[in-house]
C-alpha cells in the first residue's frame, strides 16, 4: 500500500465518530468517511472535516530546547522525584495512555484529575448515569426530547438523531440560548419551572452536557429533573475519551481545572503534569490561564499535539499523533472503540517515567487487558443505567455572571480557527444599538474591547452568544457593554 | 485476439484467485496483470475493513492486488482523486466511472493513463443499515454473512453455514432498508462508460458463480484483456447468445425498476410551496462542507463559487452555498448519493440536487460521465 490508512475516532467530542485518516507518501493527512461506524455512519461535523489541521505534531523539549523523547523523560523524572505533583488528563487520548498516566500518578503517590470538578460533588451512585447515558440509537425512539445543549453548534452529530426521533413522532423542546430550528418549542424559562413546563415523562430524554466549566449545581439540577420526571438522560462531554478516563479514575477525588488553576495562583500547586490537556485551551480566558501557568515551578506536558501550553512547558514529552496510537476510547454511550494504529511511543515514554519514579514497567497489551477488565465488562454493550441516587441537594446555584455567553464547541475547546469570528444577537439588540449592514459590535469588559461581526438570531434580548473564544471573556459568561462601531 | 465490442466470459487462471474473487476473479486478475506487466504503475484496490466496508487504497504490489477481495456493499467513492498524476488501473461501479470521466473533462486526470474496469451494479447498501436489516429482516447475524447477490428482484445473503436467504428488494425498501436511495432510481447498471464492463449477469451453466461476463468497451479495454491473457492470468471465451440475452434481460429489469421508482422518489412539489420546501430541507445544515468535499464530480478545490459567497455569519434564509451548488452541479451531478451519505444532518442532498439535474440533463439529452468528449451543456467558455 502506498501511504497509510488509519481507523480512528474524532477527538472533537465524546460522540465517538469513526473516521479514517489517510497519510500519503509525503505525510500529508486527509480525512475519509468510515461509513461502518455505528455512532456516525461516517458522517462528520465541521470540526471532523477539518481534522487534518488538528493533528499538529508535538516536539519533545527540555527547557526550551528540542530534545529526544528519552532525554525529555529523563529530565521529567529528575524534576518529579520527591515533588508534590498535580496531574491533569481530561480524556483527549486513549484509555491505555490514560491508564499509563494513572500508573505514573501511583508512582508519585498522587491521582490523575480529569478536570471535571463536578464528579467529586456527585454521589457515587450517580456516576454510571452521568458517565454513560442513554444510547444514541435510543434517542431516536424517545417520545419527547428536552435539549439543554445547542446541537448544531456544540454536538452536531446529535442533530440527525434528534431529527430521526422527530420522524418517529417525538416532540422536541429546547431550553437554551437561542431558537433551534429542529425544536418544536424553544423556551427561556426559570429552572424552577422545568419540571412543570417541559412535559417530560418516562418516555422522554434529557440531553445536557458536562464539561470542566460546568456548574455542579446545574448537573445536579439536570439529575433531579430526570429523577422527578422519570426521563432518561444523556450528558454529552467535550473530550473523546472523557467517559473512559472517568471510569478509570473514578473514586480518586477529582479536581476541576478551575480548582487547579486556583491552586496554582494560591501557590499550593507548584508542579503540574498534563496528558493531552492544555489549560490555556481549556480555560475560558486563555491569557489569564497562561499567566497562571507562569507561576508553576515545573510544568511538564505529555502531548501528541502542539498547543499553546507546549510553548510554556519546562519539559514536553511528545507522543505520536492520536490516530496512530495503539489503543481504545469509550464513547458517551459506553461503546469501546479501537484505533487501528499500532504505535506505543506515549505508553513507552510513560513506562520509563513510571520506572524512573519507582513504579513498574508498563506495556500496551498489559494496559489494554487492564482496560478490558476494569471498564469494558460493564459497558461493552450500550445499556442505559437507571439513576440510582436520591433527589440531590442543589445548594446555591452559581449566578449567571454576564451577558456574553460561550457556546462551547470543539473549535473552542481546542482554540482552533474556524469561520466563526462573529457573535449572535437578536434583532432588538441590533435595533437598539443602531447596527447597520456591515457594522460591528464593540464588546467591552474589564479586560479590554473587541470588535465583532454579528449574526441575527431569535434569542432573548440582551444576550450575546459566541462560538469562538474571545479575549474579553473572563469566564463562560462575562459582563460586557456593547456599542456599534 | 480481443476486439472492441467483444462479449466474453472469463475467469482467473489461479485457482485461489478464482475461488476468492467475486465471480471467478477475472477483475482481480486483470488488475494484477496490468500492474505486473507495466501497463500501469499503480492499482486502486478496495482494502477490506469488514464484510460491509472497504476503503480504496493505492498499491504497486501485485500480491496486494491479488489479496484484495473488496467488500459486499462498497458504496461509491471518489476514485478519481487516487488517479491524479498516476498511471493507474481501478475497479469502478458505473457511477464511480462516471465521476472519473467527469474529472477527466475538467483536466483533473488523464484518461489515457487511467484504466477503468467497470463492475455491474444493481445498487449499493450502507454498511450500518445493512447490518440492521440483516438482524431485523433476515434474522441473520451480520458476522455470519459471507456473500450477497441480487437476482430476480431479490436480495440474497449467503451465510457461513452455506444457507441462502432471499427477500424481495421492494419489501426491504418499503421497510426502510435495502439499497441506498440514489441507487433506487439509478438506470446505469452496466458500466458501458468504463473500459471493460464486467459482472455476473449472463454467466450461466457450469460457469455460473465462477466466471465473469466481460464486454470490451474500447481500445483500453482491449489492452487490459490482452495484457491479462498474455500474462497467463485469465482465460476467456466468447459469451453465448443465450448468455448475452440473459445479461440484457437482467439489465432491462433493473433499469425498469429504477425508472419506476423515480416517480415514487420524486413526488411533485406544488409551485407555491417550492421555495419553502428547499428552505426547510436545508434548514438543518451545519455547514460542515462534507457534501462538497465528497462530491466526485466537483473539481473546484477550496477556492470555489459555492464557498466564496458563503459565510457562517450570513443571515440568508437559505445558504448561498447550497443555492450555488444546486445550480452549479445541474449538468454534472451523477446522483451517486455520496453527498447524502456523508451529511451529518441527513439532508437528502442527492434528491434535492437531482430535482434540478435530472430534468436539465434530459432536456439536453445529456448524461454526465459517459464519454469524455461529451461537452457539458452548461460548460463555460474555454479561454485559450
Amino acid at each position: 500500500m502506498i501511504g497509510n490508512v488509519y481507523q480512528t475516532v474524532c477527538p472533537g467530542c465524546n460522540m465517538g465518530c469513526g473516521l479514517y485518516i489517510r497519510e500519503d507518501e509525503e505525510g500529508a493527512l486527509a480525512v475519509d468517511f468510515m461509513k461502518s461506524s455505528p455512532a456516525n455512519l461516517g458522517k462528520l461535523c465541521r470540526f471532523g472535516m477539518k481534522l487534518a489541521h488538528h493533528y499538529s505534531k508535538a516536539t519533545s523539549m527540555v527547557d526550551g530546547k528540542e530534545s529526544s523523547v528519552e532525554d525529555a523523560v529523563k529530565a521529567a523524572s529528575d524534576k518529579l522525584k520527591g515533588a508534590d505533583v498535580t496531574m491533569l488528563g481530561v480524556g483527549n487520548t486513549t484509555n491505555e495512555e490514560s491508564l499509563a498516566f494513572s500508573k505514573v500518578a501511583d508512582a508519585l503517590g498522587t491521582v490523575v484529575n480529569t478536570g471535571m470538578g463536578v464528579y467529586s460533588e456527585l454521589p457515587t451512585e450517580c456516576h454510571p448515569t452521568v458517565g454513560v447515558g442513554i444510547t444514541l440509537d435510543d434517542i431516536e425512539s424517545a417520545k419527547r426530547i428536552a435539549l439543554f445543549v445547542d446541537p448544531y453548534v456544540q454536538y452536531p452529530l446529535l442533530v440527525r438523531r434528534i431529527l430521526a426521533a422527530k420522524k418517529n413522532g417525538a416532540s422536541v423542546v429546547s431550553v437554551g440560548w437561542r431558537d433551534l430550528h429542529l425544536a418544536d418549542e424553544n423556551k427561556y424559562i426559570d429552572p424552577d419551572m422545568y419540571e412543570s413546563e417541559l412535559g417530560l415523562d418516562s418516555e422522554s430524554v434529557i440531553i445536557a452536557d458536562v464539561h470542566p466549566n460546568t456548574d455542579p449545581g446545574w448537573v445536579k439540577r439536570m439529575l433531579n429533573l430526570a429523577l422527578k420526571t422519570q426521563a432518561k438522560i444523556l450528558f454529552m462531554k467535550p473530550f473523546v475519551n472523557a467517559t473512559g478516563v472517568d471510569l478509570l479514575c473514578k473514586g480518586t477525588g477529582q479536581k476541576g481545572i478551575p480548582e487547579i488553576m486556583e491552586g496554582i495562583n494560591e501557590g499550593s500547586i507548584k508542579t503540574l503534569v498534563t496528558l493531552d490537556s492544555d489549560p490555556i485551551e481549556l480555560m475560558p480566558d486563555s491569557d489569564a490561564a497562561a499567566a497562571t501557568l507562569t507561576k508553576l515551578d515545573n510544568l511538564i506536558v505529555i502531548s501528541s499535539r502542539y498547543g499553546p501550553v507546549n510553548k510554556m512547558a519546562d519539559i514536553v514529552i511528545a507522543t505520536e499523533p492520536l490516530y496512530a496510537k495503539a489503543g481504545s476510547f469509550m464513547n458517551v454511550e459506553g461503546q469501546l472503540l479501537n484505533n487501528s494504529g499500532e504505535s506505543t511511543t506515549g505508553i513507552d515514554a510513560m513506562s520509563t517515567l513510571a520506572q524512573n519514579l519507582g513504579g513498574e514497567a508498563l506495556d500496551y497489551q498489559g494496559l489494554h487487558n487492564n482496560v478490558l477488565e476494569s471498564i469494558v465488562q460493564k459497558f461493552t454493550k450500550p445499556n442505559y443505567k437507571e439513576l440510582a441516587c436520591e433527589v440531590l441537594d442543589i445548594g446555591p446555584m452559581e449566578e449567571k455572571k454576564g451577558n456574553l455567553i460561550y457556546l462551547y464547541n470543539p473549535f473552542m475547546w481546542f482554540d482552533e480557527p474556524d469561520d466563526n469570528d462573529f457573535v449572535m444577537v437578536n434583532m432588538n439588540t441590533v435595533n437598539k444599538l443602531g447596527l447597520g449592514k456591515g457594522a460591528m459590535i464593540a464588546l467591552t469588559s474589564d479586560t479590554g474591547t473587541v470588535n465583532m461581526r454579528y449574526r441575527v438570531e431569535d434569542m432573548p434580548d440582551g444576550l450575546i452568544l459566541t462560538a469562538k473564544k474571545l479575549p474579553v471573556a473572563t469566564g463562560w459568561t462575562t459582563i460586557v457593554s456593547t456599542e456599534a462601531v | 485476439m480481443v476486439n472492441v465490442g467483444d462479449m466474453l466470459v472469463g475467469y482467473a487462471t489461479d485457482e485461489d484467485v478464482r475461488k476468492r474473487g467475486a465471480s471467478g476473479g477475472l477483475v482481480t486478475a486483470v488488475l494484477a496483470a496490468a500492474l505486473e506487466k507495466g501497463l500501469v504503475e499503480n492499482v486502486v484496490v478496495m482494502k477490506h475493513i469488514n464484510e460491509f466496508e472497504a476503503v480504496p487504497i493505492i498499491t504497486d504490489d501485485v500480491d496486494e492486488v491479488l489479496a484484495s477481495t473488496g467488500s459486499l456493499h462498497s458504496v461509491p467513492v471518489n476514485l478519481a482523486k487516487y488517479a491524479m498524476g498516476r498511471k493507474v488501473a481501478m475497479p469502478a461501479k458505473p457511477c464511480d466511472a462516471q465521476a472519473v470521466i467527469e474529472q477527466a473533462k475538467r483536466d483533473m486526470i488523464d484518461l489515457d493513463n487511467t484504466y477503468i474496469v467497470g463492475l455491474n451494479c444493481g445498487g449499493s447498501m450502507h454498511p450500518v443499515t445493512t447490518k440492521k436489516m440483516l438482524v431485523a429482516m433476515y434474522d441473520i447475524d451480520p458476522e455470519d454473512v459471507v456473500g450477497e447477490d441480487i437476482e430476480k428482484g431479490k436480495l440474497i445473503f449467503k451465510t457461513k453455514n452455506g444457507e441462502e436467504k432471499a427477500i424481495a428488494i421492494d419489501e426491504l425498501e418499503e421497510a426502510g432498508y435495502g439499497r441506498r436511495e440514489s441507487c433506487r432510481f439509478c438506470t446505469l447498471k452496466i458500466p458501458v462508460n468504463a473500459d471493460l464492463a464486467c459482472g455476473n449477469w449472463g454467466v450461466i451453466g457450469d460457469l455460473a458463480g465462477s466466471a465473469t461476463f466481460c464486454q470490451v468497451m474500447n481500445d483500453k479495454g482491449v489492452k487490459l484483456l490482452e495484457n491479462a491473457i498474455d500474462a497467463g492470468r485469465i482465460k476467456v471465451e466468447p459469451a453465448s447468445d443465450k448468455a448475452i440475452a440473459i445479461r440484457a434481460k437482467v439489465n432491462d429489469v433493473m433499469v425498469n425498476l429504477g425508472s419506476t421508482l423515480e416517480e415514487k422518489i420524486f413526488p411533485e412539489i406544488p409551485d407555491e410551496g417550492r421555495i419553502q420546501f428547499y428552505m426547510e430541507q436545508m434548514a438543518d445544515c451545519i455547514d460542515c462542507g462534507a457534501c462538497k468535499e465528497v462530491c466526485p464530480v466537483c473539481a473546484c478545490g477550496e477556492d470555489s463559487k459555492c464557498t466564496m459567497f458563503h459565510s457562517l455569519v450570513d443571515n440568508y434564509k437559505m445558504s448561498m452555498y447550497h443555492m450555488i451548488r444546486l445550480l452549479h452541479l445541474t449538468d454534472s451531478c451523477i446522483a451517486c448519493g455520496q453527498c447524502s451519505d456523508v451529511c451529518p444532518s441527513d439532508i437528502p442532498i442527492t434528491l434535492l440536487q437531482s430535482r434540478f439535474a435530472i430534468p436539465a440533463q434530459r432536456r439536453r439529452e445529456y448524461t454526465p460521465g459517459m464519454n469524455v468528449d461529451d461537452v457539458p451543456p452548461f460548460f463555460e467558455v474555454i479561454l485559450k
